[in-house]
């Protein structure tokens, strides 16, 4: 069945590599992508710019993007750029309709890179089953309980013991293999390995 | 007068000052009703000459079937040669070796001629622009009226290059576009468009 393309725009999976969009309030001009690039299409012009700090400290420096360039002409779409941004300041945008009658037209400066962004699809959706993100996680989270002691007794009292036996548990599931060696002298009958792990946890099921 | 030109046969190989050929009185003195028809026919019967070089070539084999079917647009593929061609499409990686023989196809085309440029490598060499053999670009060899980005392009991507293409071609009046040549071109050269960098390149 044939495609109607210009009147039927076509249906591309979220996926689609078709052009990179910009955020660039994210970007930190850290340069990561216009290294890792293949093919060496991503210019970046920044300066440094120092802030007073307001209570008198050292004054903090940080980057500001003055030019974010990627040549459409020379990319081959590889999506290296995207998957190395620490920031998330790269996005893939099926958008595919942007040929020119000039080439250098073909060079997106970062305000039509940034014009991308409205086609980017949203990120997939978790499997049903998963846990949520870990932004969501940390994010329901109760917030800490205020260091002074005048804070009512039963709410910190209720969370320190969930706290404390979650990051033993981190703890003890760490370094699997090196465990057995140091830190508890009672040895376990098994003693191969999964000897500590029992011990460390038992304090939280005591607690709890 | 009229010896003026034999005078100048006579004088053995100097080159004659032929004007132009032009494509028939009519487009040159061509109202714009009629410019306008001549355009909409041309943008509608584009015989398409494919250079395919590399993997480019099957997405635009993609676009010529009955999924993408360009023929919808007036581009009929797979000319029997050069010469009963109107528009090429360079897809693929050119390389040096082969650049002869793409600038010796083109010039076998009638004019007017047309050519897409598909895919990253043939607009400006693409992952090979480091490469001792590639062409950097078919636009240094032939010039080139849209350059379709991608790598490869989807054949979507293909079909927007010809609808912009054709939007070109209804544009254009040939007349100007030959009496540009005429100016710029150094030694009679089939240079149909400004070059790339022109001196008062900005920034």
């Amino acid at each position: 069945m044939t495609r109607q393309y210009p009147e039927v725009q076509p249906e591309l999976p979220a996926r689609s590599r078709g052009v990179i969009a910009l955020v660039e309030e994210n970007c930190t001009s850290c340069m990561l992508c216009a290294r890792e690039c293949p093919d060496w299409c991503i210019y970046i012009d920044s300066h440094k710019e120092t802030l007073p700090s307001p209570e008198g400290g050292r004054a903090r420096t940080r980057n500001v993007l003055d030019r974010f360039a990627i040549d459409f002409s020379l990319c081959m779409y590889c999506g290296i750029c995207i998957e190395v941004c620490p920031f998330d300041a790269l996005f893939w945008s099926p958008e595919f309709a942007y040929s020119e009658y000039d080439i250098r037209d073909l060079l997106h400066e970062k305000d039509r890179l940034g014009g991308w962004l409205e086609s980017v699809p949203p990120p997939p959706a978790h499997d049903e089953k998963a846990e949520p993100a870990k932004e969501l996680q940390v994010a329901a989270r109760p917030p800490r309980p205020a260091r002074d002691a005048g804070a009512p007794a039963a709410a910190p009292a209720r969370e320190r013991p969930v706290r404390e036996p979650r990051a033993a548990a981190v703890r003890a599931i760490k370094p699997p293999g090196s465990l057995p060696k140091r830190p508890d002298p009672d040895p376990d009958p098994e003693g191969n390995g999964s000897g500590p792990r029992p011990t460390r946890g038992e304090p939280p099921e005591n607690v709890t | 007068m009229d010896c003026m030109p034999r005078k100048s046969e006579n004088a053995g190989m100097a080159p004659t000052d032929l004007p132009m050929p032009s494509m028939g009185p009519l487009s040159r003195v061509a109202p714009k009703p009629m410019r306008f028809i001549l355009n909409w026919g041309r943008r509608y019967s584009l015989w398409v000459f494919n250079f395919g070089l590399a993997c480019c070539a099957i997405e635009f084999i993609a676009t010529s079937m009955s999924r993408h079917d360009f023929i919808r647009f007036g581009v009929i593929p797979f000319a029997n040669g050069p010469r009963q061609a109107d528009l090429m499409v360079v897809s693929g990686t050119v390389s040096d070796k082969m650049a002869p023989a793409v600038r010796r196809l083109y010039e076998q085309m009638p004019e007017p001629k047309y050519v897409i440029s598909f895919g990253a490598c043939s607009n400006s060499g693409g992952p090979y622009w480091d490469s001792y053999c590639v062409t950097k670009g078919v636009d240094q060899i032939v010039p080139v009226d849209v350059y379709v980005p991608g790598c490869p392009p989807r054949p979507e991507a293909l079909l927007n290059g010809i609808i912009r293409l054709q939007e070109k071609i209804a544009a254009e009046s040939l007349p100007e576009r030959y009496t540009w040549a005429r100016s710029h071109s150094p030694s009679g050269e089939t240079l149909l468009r400004p070059p790339l960098n022109p001196p008062e390149a900005p920034v």
